[in-house]
């Protein structure tokens, strides 16, 4: 199958501060996850194929074509970018059909457009809202509209899931993985892997501007299995909670969030320790706040293969 | 294991077609921004004061014997030459009020952009760098010209309609070519002066400040050190008396200054030329960590 994204030797330094570090890969179609920690490079790698950034070093080539400078190469492409980029005093119709007039499309094939897109994000009912009024995954979803309205055939995704409720986020990686089926190349990037596991088993690992790994996401499962998982359960009586914990023999480690208002749990049993979690909070009536998985184990990985 | 791929990639066999003018977006849109701005329509409607009576001026210079009553003796103000093109032009208040409608529309040009990281969609796009400071710049320009371009114009032609003859044109052919000239350099001058400010911060409050300010303050220390020094090359200092000075040499009349006309044109290209550099090294796609 031929690449639809190639970058080759790709390097960018910001003044003294290394961005990314001589990548040469292939990307084909279907959706890809670029993997790796806040500051791994993952942003810089996504706007030098977008062509935001011109590279130091190296070329990125989007079917074929060098993309820095190359304009018209954009209409290909559908960026969306990691942070909030509106007028909040316009509404989400003014946004999507102000960015569509820049292809040149008609007024009628403008309105259809943004239609479409406001149709396929489950939006088009708030179109007429000023985006200020709008929420988290409304914000994220209309930045999706806007990246898939002129349809292009590689869309960008840079952090889709940040800051998305459990909800929201199912909402947006269902969309994104509909719209793979439609032969677009997708690339997405997050620093999560059970988000990348939800839409790609096809991922590329990225680590202070290296390329680490680029493949089957089992391959990386396997690695993380080895690596204890973190779990943090922010909750109301993290005491009583670790007191049912205590003779669990697969928890490698327990102690308290430094605020004393949560668990930290260390196991490789991740899928029993969920299990056994659910019946201890039914059963003592625990109010939980908030489960999360610090990346630790994915930093572990990244150790691993770096060598440390 | 083997990775299975998704299949069903089928390249786009389309025909894209190029924008003429890819930087109207920007402008169309940035125009109507600045008219759901509040009280933007009461001072552009203001702005159109001067125009009006100096029309009207035009048409009592022709029907002068029918307002005589009105002058006494005053009336040898109303001769329609291109010195009273250029009262128009240079006015104080014609020239405070362009500014004051470049506070309104222009001051969030670029700051906007910068603080709702829009750069990076606009850029994302099939558009330059420079389509985008054209799209920006030619909101300046149509408020500019609207002001300058548009009644100096109507002023030639409603003086041949209400004289009935081309005695006007055929005395000073060179006057609509002088409207040209100096509402261009006019307009140019604003929008990078415009631009130069509003790239140079993200809150457009501050950078509404700043251009008015600047326009004000330099004004006043041309006042305070000419009342020192007594040195007419002071007015460099003022853009005001700059570009007074560049309108009078444009219309062919006395120079309000006593220095020569380049070195007002000489300060205006400055000004443009240090607001290219700055805008091209405060917009890019995205931030740039130094």
């Amino acid at each position: 199958m031929t690449a639809v994204i190639e970058t080759r030797n790709l390097s960018k330094w910001y003044g003294n501060v290394l961005g990314l570090s001589d990548v040469t890969l292939q990307i084909e179609p279907g959706i890809t996850g670029l993997l790796g920690p806040n500051g791994a490079g993952k942003s810089t790698f996504m706007k030098l194929i977008t062509g935001q950034m011109k590279p130091n070093i190296g070329s990125a080539l989007i079917q074929g074509e060098k993309v820095w400078n190359n304009y018209s190469l954009f209409r290909r492409i559908g960026l969306c970018p990691e942070q909030d980029t509106f007028y909040e005093e316009i509404t989400g119709w003014e946004f999507l059909t102000g960015l569509l007039k820049f292809y040149g499309f008609g007024a009628s094939e403008v309105k259809e457009r943004a239609e479409r897109a406001l149709e396929i994000v489950e939006l088009a009912k708030d179109k007429d809202r000023k985006i200020r009024g709008y929420s988290r995954g409304m914000r994220q979803r209309i930045r999706f509209a806007q990246a898939i309205a002129h349809d292009p055939e590689i869309i960008v995704l840079d952090e889709p899931l940040n800051g998305l409720d459990p909800l929201g986020k199912r909402k947006l990686i269902r969309l994104i993985k509909d719209y793979k089926g439609e032969g677009k190349t997708i690339l997405v990037s997050s620093h999560v892997l059970p988000e990348i596991e939800a839409m790609t088993s096809d991922i590329i690992l990225i680590h202070q501007g290296k390329i680490l790994a680029k493949g089957d996401i089992y391959y990386i499962r396997d690695l993380i299995e080895a690596h204890p998982h973190i779990i943090s359960i922010r909750c109301a009586r993290p005491r009583d909670l670790a007191a049912r914990f205590v003779h669990e023999d697969y928890l490698q480690k327990m102690y308290f969030g430094p605020d004393g208002g949560s668990l930290m749990v260390e196991t490789h049993k991740r899928d029993k320790f969920f299990s056994r979690l659910q019946s201890f909070i039914v059963e003592d009536g625990i109010d939980v706040e908030e489960i999360t998985s610090p990346d630790d184990n994915l930093q572990a990985v990244f150790d691993y293969l770096v060598g440390k | 294991m083997t990775t299975i791929r998704e299949k069903g990639y089928a390249h786009w066999d389309g025909e894209f077609i190029d924008r003429r003018f890819p930087w109207w977006p920007i402008t169309r849109t940035s125009i109507k921004l600045a008219f759901q701005r509040k009280h933007f329509k009461f001072f552009f409607s203001g702005a159109f004061i001067p125009a009006v009576v100096f029309l009207v001026g035009i048409y009592i210079s022709e029907r002068i014997e029918d307002f005589r009553f009105m002058f006494k003796g005053s009336d040898k103000l109303l001769v329609i030459n291109p010195a009273y093109f250029k009262t128009y032009m240079t006015g104080d208040f014609l020239l405070f009020m362009i500014v004051m409608l470049l506070t309104f529309s222009g001051a969030g040009l670029i700051s906007d952009d910068i603080k709702h990281n829009s750069l990076q969609l606009y850029f994302s796009r099939p558009i330059r760098k420079m389509d985008y400071f054209l799209g920006k710049a030619s909101v300046i320009f149509f408020f500019t010209l609207v002001l300058t371009l548009v009644p100096g114009l109507i002023f030639f032609f409603m003086k041949l309609v209400f004289s009935g003859n081309f005695d006007f044109f055929l005395a000073y052919p060179w006057l609509p070519l002088a409207v040209f000239a100096y509402a261009g350099l006019l307009t140019v001058f604003l929008a990078f002066y415009t631009l130069l400010i509003s790239a140079l911060s993200k809150n457009r409050r501050y950078v509404s400040i700043m251009m008015f300010t600047i326009y004000i303050f330099s004004e006043s220390i041309h006042g305070i050190l000419f009342g020192i020094f007594r040195n007419p090359y002071l007015a460099l200092f003022s853009i005001k008396a700059n570009i007074q000075q560049a309108g009078a040499a444009i219309f062919g009349q006395k120079l309000p200054y006593a220095f020569p006309q380049y070195l007002s044109f000489l300060v205006l290209g400055a000004v443009c030329l240090l607001s290219a550099y700055v805008l091209k090294r405060r917009i890019r796609g995205v931030e740039v960590i130094r």
